[in-house]
């Protein structure tokens, strides 16, 4: 249990800068969940967070004290790899008690502590066995453990489900979810899986560039995205984009004009002038499929659709602008039909040409409840 | 003022640790420059002094004109140039192809061969050496015997002739080194990537055209690192031609081990016998490099490439 | 598509050849073991075989030779030479591999060099090196020359394997809370466990059989090793050559037997990558 606190660390290899200048905040308790696209940083800062990676400036706390320099253990880190880097030569048993063993703990309270881990992972039985005689799953339950055992402050988790085929990894989500209610300790997990950040996060960081592109709950960033980049990379499938132009300002709501054709009014908490170009977002399952005639509906062209028995995904047209559309209603389309479409403005993004956002929260959304008075 | 000094106590505690972590590459440097370094620079130091260790005059280079001019030399250069360019590719041929059946051909025997093709080398060369005086003997020796069958007719030991002892050593230099060859051709078989292979056989490459191809190419690394290790081998050249010849008769089967050997502790003249060190160490070296140079080769007996 | 027949065929064929061919390459090691096996009437026969065969050159041989102190002389040369260079290599290919110790890369390609220097070149000034240390006729006087001499080409094969070890299994160590000598110890020597076994066994038959450094340090008949007596014994034994190649057949056989025990290890670190290009 502490609280990390990450302040104005920059990092370069050599000449690349990797992290230009980075503060962050992790709460006590808290499990944050790094995300970004590859080569965002994500990594490297988790590496920093660990004491693997020493940073070029700025400070490492933990619980207040400068960790700057420490190796590791001083930290009170705990890891598990994206390989799992199990101990080829030692059993399980051995894997999970090693970093005890080091630690000159008394070889009867390692026998309690991983005996202790084992039957929390359901690894009771394996204790004797070798890393390459587990599957996927099972290493990656060692892993875990092995970081367990340890009682960290700092639980680090780097990608551990991406080696792992789709069906385990469901199952192991489930499993780390589950872990981090019993563990109650700081964790801070890594991944460019954005399913996973928004199932198991408390807070998700989303990193570009090095850079910290918004930091917020999972809904936040699923309804109040601070700029093109996480609009684009929270939820799947994508975000659509369409291009258009502010044609008229009045109070806190903005009149666009999109370039297909239709004109949509927004409310805005930003100022944005009238003739400015933007982009308007809104998400495949917010865009709705109108009967024919309906006010405020526009035809668009169906070029593609795939039935996935639950959903349909659309893929439409309209002179230059594609747009996906995401139903589960069960209408049925084809492929080169011509459909009524809306768009509702509650749902609906709007960024400015800097990609900042500038429409108001949608009117779906309620703010969520403070972090702090959710856990206790 | 807390947090500086706990970064300062972290700092001094990794600073002592680091310069404790050269405890790791001490060991090893220490036998280097006690057992390596430092007799290399004391023989090319005393290449330049005449006389005994005891009474030692400063002469230049003449320790190294008289070695030029010593007419032995010259036959040891000759030595050493058939010696390599005979045993070298010889070995490679043979235990290539060796290496080509045991390892792509056999399978429940592929132990047992690799084994006995080996023992040569496993076998003390002071031992080998006496074996070989023995076939190679006259009168009771097997060589003679049974060479008369196939027409070959030897007057006297092969290696009692000054003509033609060199080869019959190098003969016996072949034969107990080949298994190595072998051995550093069958890793690199069973290191072939078996996809590349896969697409030789269905581009149509099969048998003869596979292996000379595919195959062959694709055990460069092999081939370049035996190279090395043979020329360097080639320069140590002693056990076999001391205990057999001893350099004779009349000189004919020299080579720098055995000419260094008696100059410097049979005649005690560790002037020449320094300079011919100095020299042999500068022959080794410019092949060295020049192979690692042209050719690219690395000093590992090499397998298969690094992916 | 071949047809099994001429597969089974082709394979005999081939087994056939390669036994042919082994024959022939055993011809030395057969011919050395049967003069030993035969009586002073047959010893000069000019044949491969004789009959009937004797075991007395061996019974001669071992009853009046101190086989067993010279063999344990080599035996603790080799043994201490071995652990000394896999221990001193290993350190520091980690030191290169893992540590990357500012200069490492440096060091290590100065050490490489040491394998482009013939013995030939270092042998007198070495001699007399180990006259002035008072290290002739001593164990120690060969075997750390012979540490020097193969602690490069180990270290060479154990740096290469370390370097395609995962790293994070280091990473793994350092977070479990090992210094860099525990990371070594508990980690990085159990990882390279094949080339280590592959790097002992191949600087236990160098060694074994070196005979240009021993043949110089050992002149005092009780320090001699194993490689060097043939000669005194080719002496001794002119005019017996039954009981030279007994003699010679029991000096070859601990090394031809330790290496048909250890060979699949020894192949097995071959083909695990200890060499490469």
């Amino acid at each position: 249990m502490a609280t990390l606190t990450i302040d104005k660390i920059t990092k370069a290899f050599g000449n690349t800068t990797v992290i230009p200048e980075l503060s962050l905040t992790i709460e006590d308790g808290e499990f944050c969940v790094l995300v970004g696209p590859s080569g965002c940083g994500k990594s490297t800062l988790l590496r920093i967070i660990a004491g693997l990676e020493p940073i070029s400036s700025g400070r490492i706390l933990v619980d207040g004290v400068d960790m700057s320099g420490a190796e590791p253990p001083e930290r009170g880190v705990a890891m598990v790899f994206q390989s799992y880097a199990l101990y080829p030569h030692m059993d399980v048993g051995r894997n999970i008690g090693f970093g005890l063993k080091i630690a000159r703990t008394p070889a009867a309270e390692i026998v309690e502590r991983v005996g202790r881990a084992a039957d929390k992972l359901r690894l009771g039985s394996y204790l004797k066995r070798k890393p390459r005689e587990l599957s996927g799953g099972q290493r990656q339950r060692v892993a875990i453990g092995r970081a367990m055992t340890r009682k960290p402050k700092l639980f680090l988790l780097d990608e551990p489900l991406s080696n792992l085929d789709a069906a385990l990894r469901v199952g192991m989500r489930v499993e780390i979810a589950r872990l981090k209610s019993e563990l109650a300790s700081t964790m801070v997990y890594v991944t460019h899986d954005q399913v996973e950040a928004m199932t198991l996060a408390d807070r998700i960081v989303v990193m570009n560039g090095g850079r910290i592109e918004q930091v917020g709950t999972p809904l936040e960033l699923y309804h109040r995205p601070a700029n093109l980049f996480v609009a684009g990379f929270i939820g799947s499938p994508a975000m659509n984009f369409l291009n258009g132009k502010v044609v008229a300002v009045h109070g806190l709501v903005a009149t666009v004009a999109l370039s297909w054709g239709p004109t949509l009014v927004i409310p805005i908490e930003r100022h944005v002038e009238p003739g400015e170009i933007v982009t308007l977002g809104i998400r495949p399952e917010h865009v709705e499929l109108a009967g024919e005639g309906q006010a405020n509906a526009h035809v668009v062209q169906a070029s593609m659709v795939e039935l996935l028995g639950s959903d349909t995904f659309i893929y439409a047209n309209e002179r230059e602008e594609s747009l996906v559309i995401r139903d589960s209603r069960g209408r049925i389309v084809r492929a080169g039909d011509r459909i009524a479409i809306s768009l509702p403005a509650r749902v609906c993004h709007l960024f400015n040409g800097d990609g900042d956002r500038i429409s108001d929260a949608p009117a779906a959304y309620a703010e969520p409840v403070p972090l702090k008075e959710r856990i206790n | 003022m807390r947090a500086g000094s706990a970064i300062a106590a972290v700092k001094r505690r990794s600073a002592s640790r680091a310069s404790r972590l050269y405890l790791f590459v001490l060991p090893a440097t220490l036998l280097f420059v006690v057992f390596i370094a430092y007799p290399i620079l004391w023989v090319a130091g005393q290449s330049l002094y005449v006389g005994t260790s005891a009474g030692a005059v400063f002469a230049g280079l003449a320790n190294y004109t008289t070695v030029l001019g010593d007419p032995t030399f010259w036959t040891v250069v000759r030595n050493m140039f058939l010696w390599g360019v005979f045993t070298i590719p010889v070995q490679m041929l043979i235990g290539g192809v060796l290496a080509y059946f045991i390892e792509r051909h056999t399978h429940a025997l592929r132990g047992f061969f690799r084994t006995m093709f080996f023992l040569p080398v496993v076998t003390s060369v002071s031992v080998i050496s006496l074996v070989w005086v023995q076939i190679y003997a006259p009168y009771y020796g097997i060589a003679q015997e049974y060479l008369k069958h196939v027409g070959i007719v030897m007057a006297t030991s092969p290696i009692g002739d000054p003509k033609s002892a060199i080869y019959a050593l190098i003969i016996v230099n072949i034969w107990q080194w080949t298994g190595f060859s072998m051995l550093m051709y069958i890793a690199g078989i069973a290191n072939l990537p078996t996809e590349v292979l896969d697409a030789a056989r269905i581009d149509g490459a099969k048998g003869w055209r596979l292996a000379v191809h595919v195959i062959v190419p694709m055990l460069a690394p092999a081939t370049k690192s035996l190279l090395l290790l043979g020329v360097i081998g080639t320069l140590q050249t002693f056990p076999i031609v001391h205990l057999m010849t001893g350099g004779g008769p009349n000189r004919a089967s020299e080579v720098f081990g055995t000419f260094i050997f008696k100059q410097s502790f049979v005649l005690g003249d560790t002037g020449s016998g320094a300079a011919l060190s100095v020299i042999v160490l500068v022959i080794a070296l410019a092949l060295s490099l020049i192979q690692i140079a042209v050719l690219g080769a690395r000093l590992t007996p090499a397998g298969r490439q690094r992916p | 598509m071949m047809p099994a027949a001429r597969i089974k065929i082709r394979s005999m064929v081939i087994h056939a050849v390669l036994f042919i061919v082994l024959g022939f390459w055993m011809i030395p090691q057969i011919y050395m073991l049967s003069i030993g096996l035969r009586t002073p009437a047959q010893a000069f026969d000019a044949k491969l075989f004789t009959w009937p065969v004797t075991f007395d050159n061996f019974i001669i041989v071992i009853r009046d030779n101190p086989l067993g102190a010279i063999f344990l002389n080599s035996l603790i040369i080799t043994v201490a030479t071995v652990v000394i260079v896999v221990a001193v290599s290993s350190l520091f290919a980690f030191a290169c591999a893992i540590l990357r110790l500012k200069g490492s890369i440096f060091l290590y390609t100065t050490l490489l060099t040491t394998l482009m220097v013939p013995l030939a070149s270092m042998v007198l000034p070495l001699a007399i090196l180990l006259q002035n240390f008072g290290w002739v006729n001593t164990y120690i006087g060969l075997i750390l020359p012979y540490a020097a001499l193969g602690v490069p080409f180990a270290m060479v094969i154990l740096k290469s394997f370390m370097e395609d070890a995962p790293h994070e299994l280091f990473e793994a160590a350092r977070v479990d809370g090992c210094n860099a000598w525990q990371t070594y110890w508990h980690v990085a020597l159990p990882l390279v466990r094949p080339a280590l076994v592959f790097v002992t066994i191949w600087q236990f038959i160098v060694t074994w059989n070196e005979f240009f450094l021993a043949l110089i340090v050992l002149t005092k008949s009780e320090m001699k090793t194993l490689t060097i007596v043939p000669m005194q014994y080719s002496g001794l034994y002119m005019a017996n050559p039954g009981a030279l190649f007994a003699i010679l057949t029991l000096i070859a056989l601990p090394l031809i037997l330790l290496y048909v025990l250890v060979q699949r290890a020894f192949v097995r670190g071959l083909l695990a990558g200890a060499v490469k290009g």
